[in-house]
Formats: C-alpha cells, sequence, structure tokens
C-alpha cells in the first residue's frame, strides 16, 4: 500500500516535472522564433547568471514548505544582507573575509529565531516571518534609506566571473541544488523534512524532534537568503534597502509551480529548480518581445493560481 | 451545535479576573495607552492631532471590519491593499471633474470590488487555493492591471468632492467617522444576529461539521471575501479622498496593519472567533501606537518594528489565552 501511495507521489511529481519541462521547451522554441538574440549564447549565459538569486531563495523558501511552514521574511532578509555587506564593506574594504562570514552567520540565525519563535510560541509561521520581515524592514530602513555603500571589486567579481563561457554563479547554483537534493533525499536529517511536513504529529509519535528540524529548516531558508544577498550586493555594488522585497513572492512561485505542495511534506528540490529555470526564461521572453513588466506581474499571478489549482485538483 | 455555543457569550453567572481580563483586556490596554500617550507628548490631546488620528483610523477601520470577516473563517486577505490602490486608480478613469460622478464611482468600486472577492472567495472554497496564494496572487495581478493602466504615473484628475470624505463633516460629525461607524454596525449585526453571522461562526470553528449541519461553507466563504473586498474597496475611496492624488501605491501596507488590528483586536487566525468592536479596538490600539511613534520623535520606521513585534505577541497572547 505504501509502496503505491510512493508511486503516486512520485508521479504526480514526474507530471510537473514534464508539464514545466514541456513549458521551458516552448519557451526556447517560441524565443528561437520571435527573436533572432534569443538562443544567442550571449543571452544564455545572461539567463543563467539571473538564476542564482531567484534559484537561491526559492531553494529556501523549499526546505521550509516541504517542512510545512512558510518562510514570508526571505525578502528584508536580502535586503538587509545587502545593506550590512555594502556598508561594512565601504568601511573597511580588506575585511572582506570577515564580512561574508558574519553576514551569512547572521542570515542563518536570522532563519533559526523565526523557527524558534513558530516552536516557542506556537503561532502559525505566516504571522510568525510577517512580523519578523517587518522587523528586519524597519531596522534596515532605519540603517540606510537610500541605495548606498560600495564593496570591493573582488567581490563584484564573484556575480559576472565566467569559466569555459559558463557563469561561475550558475556552477555554484546547480552545485548548491545538487547538494540539496541530495541531502534531502539521502540523509536522515534531509528525510525528517519531509516527515514533519507530511505529518507533523506522527513525526513527533515517532520520536523526532519535531522542533529542531523546523529550526533547522528555517535556519537553512535564512542561510539561502543570506547567500542570495551576497550576490545581489556583487551583482549591483551597493546596498538597497528595498532590493528585496519582490523576491519574498518570487521565491514562492518556483517552489508551488515545481510541484512541492504548501500544505508540506510533498515535492522536492528539482522541481523547484525547472520553476526557476522557467520562470527566469519567461521573464527573459517577455523582456525580449518587449512586454512591459506589469503584464509580467499579471502573467505572474496567473501561473500562481493556475499551478495551484492544478496541484490541489490532483491532491482531492 | 457546539461550535456555536462556544462562540457565543457565556451566561452572567461566573465572573472571573481571567474572563474581565479577557474581555476586557484590549479596552484597558487602550485605555492605558491613551493615559501614556497623554502624559508623554503634550501635542497627543490637541483636537488637531486627534482629528489627524481619527481620519487616518477611518479607512483602516474599514479595511479592518472586512479582513475580521475572512479571517473569522480561517482564511487571510492580502490583496485588499493592492484593492485599495486599483479602486482609487479606477475612480480617476472616470475623469470626473464634477462630483455627481461621486456615486458612480462609487458604484463602479463596490461592482469591481465584489468581483475582486468573489474570484478570491472562489479560488479558496471551490478550487481549493489556499487564501495565502489565491489573494496573493490576486495581489500581484491587480498591480499588474493598475500599472499597466497608469503605465506607472500617478494621475489626479478627480472630482472635487472627494476630498469630502477625508475631511468633510455633516453637523460637525466627520464623514468618515459616521460611515465607518455605519459600516461597522451594519456588519457587527450580519456577524452577530443574522443567520449568515452564525453560518460564519460555524464554518469558521468547524467547517466539517457545519457541512453536516446543512450549511454550505463554500457559500459562506465566497460571502466573507466579497464582503471583504468591498469594504476594502470603499476604504480604498476614503483613502483617496484623504491622499488626494492617485498612487499607484495608495493603501500600502494596509494589508500587513489590517491583520495585525483584527489579530490584536481578538479575531483568531484560526477562525471562528472575534467581534467587529474588537477589531476596531485593535485599528484604535495600532493607530495610537503609530501616533505616539512619530509625537515622541522616533523615526517613522520604528512603526514597522513595533507592528511586527505587535503580529508576532498578540497572535502568540490570544493562543494561549483562547485556545
Amino acid at each position: 500500500m505504501s509502496a503505491l501511495l510512493m508511486d503516486l507521489r512520485r508521479n504526480r511529481l514526474m507530471m510537473s516535472y514534464l508539464i514545466v519541462g514541456g513549458l521551458i521547451l516552448l519557451i526556447l522554441v517560441a524565443g528561437g522564433v520571435l527573436s533572432d538574440r534569443f538562443l544567442t549564447w550571449r543571452n544564455v549565459t545572461n539567463v543563467l547568471q539571473q538564476l542564482i538569486v531567484l534559484g537561491l531563495v526559492s531553494l529556501g523558501q523549499t526546505f521550509v514548505v516541504l517542512m510545512g511552514g512558510i518562510d514570508l521574511a526571505i525578502g528584508s532578509l536580502v535586503s538587509a544582507v545587502t545593506v550590512f555587506l555594502a556598508n561594512f564593506l565601504d568601511w573597511r574594504p580588506d575585511l572582506v573575509w570577515l564580512a561574508v562570514p558574519l553576514a551569512l552567520a547572521a542570515a542563518a540565525a536570522v532563519g533559526a529565531v523565526n523557527g524558534i519563535l513558530t516552536v516557542v510560541l506556537r503561532v502559525h509561521p505566516l504571522i510568525v516571518t510577517l512580523g519578523m520581515s517587518s522587523v528586519i524592514f524597519g531596522g534596515t530602513l532605519m540603517y540606510r534609506k537610500e541605495p548606498g555603500g560600495s564593496i570591493p571589486r573582488a567581490l563584484e567579481d564573484i556575480a559576472y566571473r565566467n569559466v569555459g563561457g559558463i557563469p561561475v554563479s550558475a556552477i555554484v547554483l546547480v552545485v548548491v541544488f545538487a547538494i540539496a537534493g541530495l541531502w534531502l533525499q539521502r540523509t536522515r536529517a534531509g528525510r525528517n523534512i519531509y516527515f514533519v511536513g507530511g505529518d507533523a504529529e506522527a513525526a513527533r509519535l515517532n520520536g523526532l524532534a519535531v522542533g529542531r528540524i523546523t529550526v533547522m529548516a528555517y535556519a537553512l531558508s535564512g542561510l539561502c537568503a543570506g547567500i542570495a544577498g551576497l550576490f545581489l550586493t556583487a551583482r549591483t555594488g551597493v546596498g538597497d534597502p528595498r532590493i528585496g522585497a519582490a523576491l519574498t513572492l518570487q521565491s514562492i512561485t518556483p517552489v508551488v509551480v515545481g510541484g512541492t505542495i504548501l500544505a508540506g511534506g510533498r515535492g522536492g528540490v528539482f522541481g523547484t529548480f525547472l520553476g526557476v529555470l522557467l520562470v527566469t526564461m519567461l521573464n527573459s521572453l517577455l523582456n525580449f518581445v518587449g512586454v512591459s513588466s506589469y503584464y509580467q506581474w499579471i502573467i505572474q499571478g496567473v501561473i500562481i493560481i493556475v499551478a495551484v489549482g492544478f496541484h490541489t485538483v490532483r491532491r482531492t | 451545535m457546539a461550535p456555536l455555543e462556544a462562540t457565543l457569550p457565556k451566561s452572567r453567572k461566573s465572573v472571573s479576573m481571567a474572563a474581565i481580563f479577557e474581555r476586557f483586556g484590549l479596552a484597558i490596554f487602550l485605555g492605558v495607552l491613551l493615559v501614556a500617550a497623554a502624559l508623554l507628548s503634550p501635542t497627543f490631546l490637541r483636537p488637531a492631532n486627534l482629528v489627524n488620528v481619527l481620519t487616518i483610523a477611518a479607512p483602516l477601520g474599514m479595511v479592518v471590519v472586512g479582513q475580521a470577516f475572512v479571517i473569522m473563517v480561517r482564511g487571510l486577505d492580502l490583496s485588499v491593499a493592492s484593492l485599495m490602490a486599483t479602486v482609487a486608480v479606477l475612480a480617476t478613469a472616470f475623469k470626473a471633474t464634477s462630483n455627481d460622478a461621486i456615486p458612480v464611482i462609487f458604484l463602479a468600486a463596490i461592482v469591481i470590488s465584489a468581483l475582486v472577492g468573489f474570484v478570491n472567495g472562489w479560488l479558496v472554497a471551490k478550487r481549493n487555493v489556499s487564501p495565502f496564494l489565491a489573494t496573493l496572487a490576486m495581489m500581484i495581478i491587480l498591480q499588474g492591471v493598475r500599472f499597466a493602466y497608469t503605465g506607472g504615473a500617478p494621475i489626479s484628475t478627480l472630482p472635487p468632492g472627494m476630498s469630502f470624505l477625508a475631511s468633510g463633516r455633516i453637523w460637525g460629525i466627520p464623514v468618515n467617522l459616521t460611515t465607518l461607524a455605519v459600516m461597522a454596525v451594519v456588519l457587527s449585526i450580519v456577524l452577530h444576529r443574522s443567520r449568515l453571522g452564525r453560518k460564519i461562526f460555524m464554518v469558521g470553528s468547524n467547517p466539517k461539521a457545519a457541512f453536516l449541519n446543512g450549511i454550505a461553507p463554500d457559500r459562506v466563504t465566497i460571502a466573507c471575501y466579497v464582503i471583504c473586498s468591498v469594504c476594502a474597496g470603499i476604504g480604498g475611496l476614503f483613502l483617496l479622498g484623504y491622499v488626494g492624488t492617485v498612487s499607484n501605491w495608495v493603501g500600502q501596507g494596509y494589508e500587513l496593519d489590517s491583520i495585525v488590528a483584527a489579530v490584536m483586536g481578538g479575531v483568531a487566525l484560526s477562525g471562528g472567533r472575534g467581534t467587529i468592536l474588537g477589531a476596531l479596538l485593535g485599528v484604535a490600539v495600532l493607530v495610537v501606537i503609530n501616533n505616539l511613534v512619530l509625537l515622541l520623535g522616533f523615526p517613522i520606521e520604528m512603526q514597522l518594528i513595533i507592528k511586527g513585534i505587535i503580529i508576532v505577541g498578540a497572535a502568540a497572547f490570544y493562543r494561549t489565552r483562547l485556545v
């Protein structure tokens, strides 16, 4: 029976992988037909370079959603990291080796606090992370209202460097996703995330430290947001208190498009990766065709509804 | 019928301190806050400041009474702020220069809002989409529609009478407060005295039991989303009257504020609990705190930090109190 359920789960995910993969192919074909520059190596590297930020925040969101939660503090956290890095490095550019680990550790710590608050106060993660987002955003704005600060050239390099024509950031992203996927599937800690997301009560009765796993998922999400903030600072060269604002919502789209269910316990990072590819390529195509970002918002909203509607119908 | 009884006020026999605190805690807190505000800042009690506070409170109050309905059925509406701005932009679409257009603007706003609320409710109730995602997507879509129409630039062709909504008085009483009071009374009657209200409490506390009792939870849920959106739409027009020009971001932040106020006012996110009066008390507390932050000379960003702490704190407080 459980093998059958497992099979169904796999099939359902396979279905969404096939659909998303098909859509990606469709975009490639449409791009090739509609524009003679879309399939050039130059644009391909461009798209690959853009993947990293959305990819990382969506990966973080995937951990949390799989565990049955949601993280709405991601955008504020990304902004805060860019502001911190740009301010710190403007002051002491020689201390990159200190600033970067400090920023990442702080981001992971904020994530952990989100987890701890949901566990200890037993308040819905939506409220906890929404509140946290407000606190971080307020704090960041008190620190810096307008974009500014600077970073050393060496750091800017990580956003733009290519190896064999392929952007380093894209390689980093693929490696990170591969590790995350293996970790979720093959290690006990990773599988525990699925157990808690599937049924927290059953997980508790089976002796899992549900609280600790929850905190771990949120800490990972915070860490991912931190690394995303690092790459974003490297690309823009400044700290901007509002740059991440839109990322909170954008981080959710690839997760649900990729077949991970908001109720938790089902899905995976591979789907999220496909989702990130789809969203980024779609945006690139729409830009090429000259569709304004306003219509891109509408399309994004419709995609969320269609994707979620599709998965919900399959679930029931 | 157990869930219904659980939500109704208990008989007056048992009056404990805890019960009093639970019932009147927020009112007491508001009282303390008002006294503290008066002591801390000499400006607070000045009529100009109080009028200012109330003017800001009115549109938020309108959104909150609607938001309360959605939260009551275990939902959440993140699209209210986007709807407010969209309705405001819609109001300029008439390019009206005379006040004759105001009733038409109101009618159009209510119709559009009701439609938006219906789609939200339909997605949640019939398609089983989580309220969070459905209203989030609606928020982005409305935003896209709005920007596509305005091209990103603010517009300001409005009937001159729109400002009456914010600063007008009839017999010395501000129009916006009268409107809010009327909305609150009507919605309170709907919630606490009507058949629909009883159904809302039942669906909110236990949808399955409600279904087994012959209630169609889907319809009740959709009704709540429609009420919420219409309230937000009306609130959007009053806010527009206050700010005068339409920016694409009118009302930004109202989604968080409305949820904070409702939750602080005792409307439980787990559904089936709360009162309109409580939600309005929540508004009062939030607005006074915001005002105090400014009067005491703290940076305005401090409001965001305090709001964040309040929402988590209030949710935790009511969770341990009521569950």
